[in-house]
């Protein structure tokens, strides 16, 4: 199967779940979904769903926000390493700003903004 | 890096930002996005700028040419957290080595750099891909002065986009511009004594495509 949409992977997030795809070839792991394997370039993919846990790898804080978020700042975005080897840029929600590390444990958790479901992560 | 781009800006004519700044100044500005503060973020400029490319035949007949020596793309991911390593700017790495290839060259014969520095940290992660300087020292080098005029490898000379502007789409050739300017030896207070090889390191898409290109002064 060549896999999931952007909408289904909204969708998803929306739920609560988080999913991503791994590559019936190499098995290279990827979220969010893309039409072709970052590793091997293949098309068949098969559907997984993480864990959502994880530790922060890199963070930071946006005191300037983008128009859109404007009035939202600061807050706090990260690059969190999943369990299962991935990785995830999300919001950082429920951390009091000054104490986000590197390292810290963190779990999935959907951000539902206007109508638009966002990845977020929270202590876990 | 913004106190040194800032200084050659001040050199050039043609920069957004022609004033000196202090380092007090830089680490006292506003936080934008820990740890980066006002003076780490290039501006977005209007700007244009052209490049004539010619055939040899061409270009031998007219005043003072210089000389395409190597012109290479690569790509990776475009979202941050899909990159193998954020210390690190792949796509960087991949153009510059297939540039030395096609040139023939090495980083060390490389006299004169202009660069990508949207932020005062990329353009560390750039002379470091470059292969300039190794990587974890591009800091250290910066620091002691190695990137700045009258330095081993002076790295934007014009200002950079820091300093000189960053018109997006115009950026690119803006570099080619300038390092055409200095390979002529004709850019006055800023200029690179002796440059012979220059590099430009242009890119887009957060790295997601990167080229690097070799010009000479003189003929390969």
């Amino acid at each position: 199967m060549s896999g999931l949409s952007l909408k289904e992977f909204f969708d998803a997030v929306r739920e609560g779940h988080l999913l991503a795809q791994r590559c019936a070839g190499c098995r290279e792991l990827a979220i969010p979904p893309k039409a072709f394997c970052p590793s091997c370039h293949g098309k068949e993919w098969e559907r997984v769903e993480l864990s959502g846990k994880g530790e922060i790898a890199s963070y930071t804080i946006i005191r300037v926000p983008p128009a859109s978020l404007a009035g939202q700042a600061p807050y706090a975005v990260a690059v969190v390493r999943m369990a299962e080897g991935v990785s995830l840029l999300g919001r950082l929600v429920d951390f009091p700003l000054e104490a986000i590390k590197v390292g810290l444990p963190v779990v999935f958790t959907p951000l539902i903004q206007g109508d638009q479901p966002l990845i977020a992560f929270k202590p876990s | 890096m913004a106190v040194k781009n800032h200084r050659h800006g001040a050199l050039n004519p043609k920069a957004q930002f022609q004033k000196e700044i202090t380092l007090e100044q830089v680490l006292k500005s506003a936080l934008i996005a820990d740890p980066l503060k006002l003076y780490d973020c290039c501006p977005f400029s209007d700007g244009a700028a052209a490049v004539v490319i010619a055939s040899e035949e061409v270009a031998t007949r007219t005043r003072k040419p210089v000389w395409v020596l190597a012109s290479a793309q690569a790509g990776d991911e475009m979202c941050l957290h899909a990159k193998r390593d954020l210390s690190r700017a792949l796509a960087t790495e991949r153009a510059a080595q297939a540039a030395y290839r096609q040139a023939g060259l090495g980083p060390q014969d490389v006299d004169v750099v202009e660069l990508h520095d949207c932020f005062t940290i990329a353009e560390i992660v750039a002379t470091e891909g470059l292969g300039l300087f190794e990587p974890g020292t591009g800091g250290i080098a910066a620091e002691k002065g190695w990137t700045a005029l009258g330095g081993k490898v002076p790295v934007n000379p014009s200002g950079g986009l820091k300093a000189k502007g960053h018109p997006i789409g115009a950026t690119g050739a803006a570099q080619i511009a300038e390092l055409a300017t200095q390979l002529r030896g004709e850019a006055g207070p800023r200029q690179v004594e002796g440059a012979r090889i220059g590099l430009a390191h242009t890119l887009g898409g957060n790295t997601a495509t990167v080229l690097v290109s070799l010009f000479g002064r003189d003929r390969a």
